[in-house]
């Protein structure tokens, strides 16, 4: 079993796994967009080893080209004179507010492994023969742990498309290519790179608006509900 | 239960005269939309006459189900079957999307007029258009796939509506609801991979038979059940709601409380009554949640200081009536008297909060635009001067309250029955305590529209119309429980 792993695939899963963890945890903003671009284009390989290619054209199109661009858009480097103040996160969490996300984390992440591994025995790619099934899961998980953890949209934005990445590559596994499966998975994409731009349309505004502090998540609704 | 949604196959082929009604009432939304945004209507008469064909087509529809009994429409492309029915919950849902979309869009250039919109505005017409198109849409899915999609055209849409004021307070809301959202469609999509992978379809009437209870059928539901309640608000997951209320638009405030929330719930009942056909637990955690939602939305609306706040708030509770039907709606062991009670009941109580709520909303929205004040106190003197507007408000919590002539009233009395006879005791304590809730904060806001104390000396006067539109929706939400037996009769597949 362990000899029918490709190499590329086991590489391609690494690569995803290593580039999705960056983008996630990295403070600085600049470097996490790149890091989104390189993922980016791994999922698109990731598709094309699968063997759907049209997936990959519009993975590249759509999440690299695309959200890519809505990101660097957001930091002010694309379009609009660059401005620095969107370079690092600086809001911090209390620790028992980061000890609850990671419970809650860990909780999402067994129950999607429970769900895909042992539920799942008939599925089309058994997890064992193929690592980018597993990349699926944890890039799932930690995109979810991290989009509960961060207060900063941008970061939450990027969390949330890294969710999408993996709950395709995911339902790619456990449903095989099938047309049904690659429309499904399309439809997705499209509505993922809607939601983006419209999110850094918003981001945009609220800068323009407010400044960086509008940038936290935690912070609006419940002063003006009082 | 899974043919009292019309997913079986149908007697008549349609005739081609209803692929043209179906054609204009799934497109043409989106075009005149797009066309609006062109050239923005000033007035509302471009907007009727935009509207008409729309509403005939869909009217054109219920003839032709009357006639016919279920319709189906099937295509393929490709490899893909698509098809589409319509059974007579579909036809009613369409035609309560298409009037209570008209009466928005009639309601949309007074208001847009008056209250200075700014640049934006001319993105409001192709959004309620695609808005009203999804929610046609999902009515008629009969795959996972449609739903999918019919789903996420709603969201979006409903997003980009409710940013469209363009203060902070809203584009941050808007962020949260817009994030929320989408990690809630991912989570319904996680839950249709399980589906796809285990039993390789996503049609639901062949998905109804041959899905087996176990643990992928619970997995899915969960998941499934999680994105959708997200999205509806349903009581844990409410909290977005209340902030994106308070800084939308009047319209899309009515549009998104009265359609965009009972779409999530309808696909969430569709659903689980696939994949959870005879569950003991799930729909029981569902009414708890939803006895919470009845005190803790009726508190937050009854101690709120602000007018948007209670009516959102009072949607929160409103929507705890329909959770705590759920187990007899999915539940096993319920005779089949109390089931069809409790179906009637559902839809009816869900249409009738629709259009009252939607007429309240516009009501609150005129009050708020006439006023210039958006906190209760403010509202001091309005019934010696906007009497008209606070009758509509009056009227439309006459359905939320329950009491006769409404649509609400005739939904609780055929719920009171269901539960009676399934011996629900908590239940029916649930409605009734729901009950007094609703009559204590509707008649606090009305306690300060009544001060006469504070004199108000300048009232914005309103659009000819505007109070007329909303008062068309509060008396279409009586009608609803006056004629309750047409509805009714539809909605076991008959005709009438």
């Amino acid at each position: 079993m362990i000899a029918s792993i490709d190499v590329v695939e086991v590489a391609l899963a690494l690569c995803l796994t290593g580039t999705a963890l960056v983008c996630l945890f990295d403070r600085h903003l600049l470097r996490a967009c790149r890091f989104f671009v390189a993922f980016a284009i791994a999922m698109a390989l990731a598709w094309w080893q699968l063997g759907a290619i049209w997936l990959a054209s519009a993975e590249l199109l759509l999440g690299a080209v695309l959200t890519g661009l809505c990101c660097f858009y957001a930091l002010g480097h694309v379009g609009s004179s660059g401005s620095s103040v969107l370079a690092h996160d600086h809001f911090s969490e209390p620790w028992t507010r980061i000890a609850m996300r990671v419970v809650l984390a860990l909780v999402w992440f067994v129950m999607v492994a429970v769900a895909i591994g042992y539920v799942l025995t008939d599925m089309q790619h058994s997890p064992a023969e193929h690592p980018l099934l597993l990349a699926g899961v944890v890039i799932a998980a930690s995109a979810m742990a991290s989009f509960a953890l961060h207060r900063h949209l941008l970061r939450r934005l990027l969390a949330f498309n890294l969710l999408g990445s993996g709950v395709f590559m995911l339902l790619a596994g456990v449903a095989g290519t099938t047309p049904t499966a690659q429309v499904l998975i399309s439809v997705g994409l499209l509505v993922a790179a809607l939601g983006s731009m419209l999110g850094v349309l918003l981001i945009r505004q609220l800068l323009h608006l407010q400044g960086v502090n509008a940038l936290d998540h935690d912070s609006g609704p419940k002063e003006s509900a009082t | 239960m899974i043919w009292r949604f019309g997913l079986f196959d149908s007697t008549f082929t349609p005739l081609a005269t209803t692929h043209w009604a179906l054609l204009t009432v799934l497109c043409l939304p989106l075009l005149m939309g797009l066309l609006a945004a062109l050239f923005p209507p000033k007035r509302a008469w471009p907007v009727l006459l935009a509207s008409a064909p729309i509403v005939a087509a869909g009217l054109m529809l219920l003839f032709a189900f009357n006639d016919a009994g279920l319709l189906r429409w099937q295509w393929a492309v490709a490899d893909i079957q698509l098809s589409l029915r319509l059974n007579g919950l579909s036809v009613l849902l369409l035609l309560t999307t298409q009037w209570i979309g008209v009466a928005a869009a009639l309601y949309t250039p007074g208001y847009l007029r008056l209250s200075d919109p700014g640049p934006m505005a001319r993105w409001l017409w192709p959004l309620m258009g695609t808005l009203i198109s999804a929610l046609s849409l999902m009515w008629l899915a009969t795959d996972l796939l449609t739903l999918y999609v019919a789903l996420e055209l709603m969201g979006l849409a409903a997003v980009g509506m409710l940013l469209l004021s363009g203060k902070a307070a809203a584009l941050k809301a808007g962020m949260r609801y817009l994030l929320l959202a989408l990690v809630g469609s991912l989570t319904y999509l996680l839950g249709v991979a399980l589906i796809l992978g285990h039993w390789g379809r996503l049609d639901l009437q062949g998905l109804a038979e041959i899905i087996e209870p176990g643990p992928v059928a619970w997995f899915a539901a969960a998941l499934v059940g999680a994105g959708l309640a997200l999205k509806a608000a349903l009581f844990p997951l409410h909290a977005w709601l209340s902030p994106v209320h308070e800084n939308a638009w009047t319209p899309v405030s009515a549009l998104h409380a009265g359609l965009v929330i009972k779409a999530s719930l309808f696909m969430l009942v569709l659903l689980w009554s696939i994949l959870l056909p005879d569950a003991f637990y799930a729909p029981r955690v569902i009414a708890w949640l939803g006895m919470l939602a009845i005190v803790w939305g009726g508190l937050l609306a009854w101690r709120t200081d602000s007018l948007k706040t209670l009516v959102a708030s009072s949607t929160v509770a409103q929507l705890g009536y329909l959770m705590v039907i759920f187990p007899l709606l999915l539940g096993a062991d319920v005779a089949p008297l109390p089931r069809a009670l409790a179906w009637e009941g559902f839809w009816l109580q869900l249409m009738g909060h629709a259009f009252a709520k939607a007429a309240m909303f516009m009501a609150a929205g005129n009050l708020i635009l006439a006023t210039g004040e958006s906190t209760l106190k403010g509202l001091a003197g309005t019934s010696r001067r906007l009497p008209l507007s606070l009758l509509v408000f009056g009227i439309a919590s006459i359905t939320l309250m329950g009491l006769p002539p409404s649509a609400g009233f005739t939904a609780k009395w055929l719920l009171f029955e269901a539960m009676i006879i399934t011996q629900q005791w908590w239940a029916v304590a649930a409605l009734l305590v729901g009950t007094l809730l609703t009559a204590a904060y509707i008649f606090r806001m009305f306690r300060y529209s009544f001060d006469e104390s504070a004199p108000r000396q300048r009232y914005q006067p309103l659009a000819p119309g505007m109070d007329l539109i909303a008062l068309t929706l509060a008396l279409a939400a009586f009608a609803l429980g006056l004629f309750a037996h047409y509805p009714l009769g539809l909605m076991h597949g008959g005709g009438v």
